[in-house]
């Protein structure tokens, strides 16, 4: 690594607890004490299931939550800062564009809101419509839009300011595949072009597809973070058996620690880390049992994701809730 | 900083134009601009008073709905619909978002009020009775009672619903044209507590029979434009300090 350039963004100890109830006495713990460092031209995914905190995340850097306590920084300003937005491109969850404007009009506004005028204005409005595939939609009435052409009129607003940071909530979502597909194309070329990108999905395969590094979050908490591929090698290798003979009750009863166990009728799954492998294995036998296969598991995001799930406090969704 | 002051304010006066409230209720002001003439012309003898009198009380009326309606819901629904995550996320200050919206509401009101002065006069000019100074004036004032009033409703929407914005803020319309009464009243109250109550009240309500030169015009009395200067300052005054109210509460908020 080289001198320390200004992280695209950070956090430290980032929380947010949300208040409920008449009388503010129910507490929701949001987010719990979030530390990143995403660098310039990452693509990063923050990857969660519902309700881990990722929309409040982004919320934060935005400056459309304030958070309870820690710090937030966006190309080293403070989020209540409006520089920090400045060179910045967001699609919100559930983007909601002014409905009685043209997807044109919406998008010629949010370039004017980020200082763009005259002939760059008609030329770069011009050029993200057909980025987005909406050239010839861009003069409907966005009311009568269905959810696709929303989002793309949202990631059209987005971009049209040339951002250096893009901010994306679940950018592919409600998305029928085709789509998603070209939403994860535009995205690629944003990477590209050297763009940084944090974007936060419950969808593996889009993180799969697009990041170099990823965070995965559960409850409000950091599980996991790293690189895509670091994360998949540093993981315990797992080895996958199919096993006859025996009833899955029977397999959990030899004593060995597994990591699952499934009932495929007649036969059972069974799933258990490398390092047990062979004293299970002479159990099964010695239980008169059969190995009709055994192979090392391919090891996927989707794995890590819901080990991670499982290993927090109550492997649930959605944040913790104290009154 | 002017660029995107200026596109907030004129999208603002757009969004006016396409809601079918505004034009509706524009349409039925301008119905009954021209009814109310043609009613009076074949009743009743002190036409040129009763035709200054209706019509800019249909004016006052109408307009004073409208900027109810629009200022008590413009943020509200925003926060509701989260239109606003959308324009708050971008290099804008909120102040620069509330002005900017506040501008482009008192736009609408203001270009409503053009129109209608306009057709008022015109009629004035076709029946050939007599156009005053009262009458403008009575006309340029209700401009400034639309602003009072709808920077009541900003604040308001700021941290409440349209309904409770909506409600508060005709509240202030009604207490707002007693404001001397209360005054009065609490003058000859007994309790000095009671007094003091019923200033604070005086002076946090809106001083709109201030603002009210509606009988001068039917009676056709000039007011002095050296008189008129501290009432539109005061107008001005208010209107900034809600919405400086409004600022402060909004820049502090969570959007959720
Ligand atoms: N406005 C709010 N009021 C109360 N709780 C909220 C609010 N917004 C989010 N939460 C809670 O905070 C937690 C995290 O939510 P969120 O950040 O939206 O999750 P994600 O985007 O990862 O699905 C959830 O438990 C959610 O219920
Ligand atoms: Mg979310």
């Amino acid at each position: 690594m080289s001198a320390p350039e200004t992280l695209a963004i950070e956090t430290r100890d980032l929380s947010k607890t949300y208040r409920l109830g008449f009388w503010m006495n129910k507490r929701v713990l949001a987010l719990q004490g979030l530390t990143l460092a995403i660098q310039p031209g990452q693509v990063y995914g923050l990857l969660g299931p519902n309700g881990a905190g990722k929309s409040t995340t982004i919320k934060i850097l935005m400056n459309l939550v304030q958070a309870t306590s820690g710090l937030a920084r966006i190309f080293g300003h403070e989020p209540t800062a409006k520089e920090a937005r400045r060179n910045v491109g967001f699609l919100p969850e559930n983007p909601a564009p002014y409905e009685y404007l043209t997807g044109e009009e919406f998008v010629r506004l949010a370039g004017q809101l980020v200082g763009m005028s005259g002939h760059e204005l008609d030329q770069r409005v011009k050029e993200v419509l057909g980025a987005v595939g909406m050239s010839r939609t861009a003069g409907l009435q966005i009311r009568r839009y269905s959810k696709g052409m929303v989002q793309r009129i949202g990631l059209a607003q987005a971009i049209v300011g040339r951002p250096k940071l893009l901010i994306l909530d679940e950018p592919t979502s409600g998305l029928d595949p085709v789509g998603r597909r070209e939403i994860r194309d535009l995205i690629l070329q944003e990477r590209e072009r050297g763009t940084t990108v944090l974007f936060c999905t419950h969808i593996i395969p889009d993180v799969e597809a697009l990041c170099n590094r990823v965070a995965v979050l559960v409850n409000g908490k950091l599980a996991r973070e790293g690189s895509v591929q670091e994360l998949l090698t540093t993981q315990v290798p797992v080895v996958e058996l199919i096993i006859e003979g025996l009833g899955p009750d029977a397999v959990r009863g030899l004593g060995h620690p597994l990591e699952q166990v499934q009932d495929l009728t007649n036969r059972v799954l069974v799933r258990a880390s490398d390092v047990h492998v062979q004293p299970l294995l002479k159990s099964v036998l010695g239980a008169g049992g059969r190995v009709a296969q055994l192979q090392p598991a391919r090891f996927s995001l989707e794995d890590l994701f819901l080990q991670a799930m499982s290993e927090a406090k109550h492997g649930t969704v959605g944040g913790e809730i104290t009154s | 900083m002017m660029r995107p002051f200026l596109a907030l304010m004129l999208n603002g006066f757009r969004e006016a134009r396409r809601n079918r409230v505004t034009v509706v209720v524009g349409a039925f002001a301008f119905g009954l601009l021209v009814a109310s003439s043609l009613l009076t012309n074949l009743s009743v003898s002190t036409f040129d008073r009763v035709l200054t009198d209706v019509g800019i009380g249909v004016m006052s009326i109408v307009l004073v709905l409208l900027a109810v309606f629009l200022s008590s819901g413009m943020l509200s629904r925003e926060i509701e619909r989260k239109t606003l995550f959308l324009i708050v996320s971008k290099p804008i200050s909120r102040a620069l978002f509330l002005t900017a919206r506040f501008a482009g509401n008192m736009l609408t009101l203001g270009a409503l009020l053009l129109a209608m002065g306009v057709l008022f006069f015109g009629q004035i000019a076709l029946y050939g009775t007599l156009i005053t100074q009262a009458q403008f004036v009575a006309i340029g004032m209700l401009f400034f009672e639309l602003m009072v009033l709808s920077s009541i409703g900003f604040a308001m929407s700021s941290f409440s619903s349209q309904m409770v914005s909506a409600t508060v803020t005709i509240g202030a319309y009604f207490a707002g044209h007693l404001g001397g009464d209360i005054y009065e009243l609490s003058s000859k109250a007994e309790s000095p507590l009671l007094q003091w109550v019923g200033k604070a009240t005086y002076y946090a309500l809106p001083n709109l029979s201030r603002l009210n030169y509606r009988v001068q015009a039917t009676y056709e009395i000039p007011t002095p434009v050296a008189e008129l200067a501290p009432s539109m300052l005061y107008a001005v005054a208010y209107s900034a300090v809600m919405i400086i109210i409004a600022v402060i509460l909004f820049s502090r908020r969570d959007f959720k």
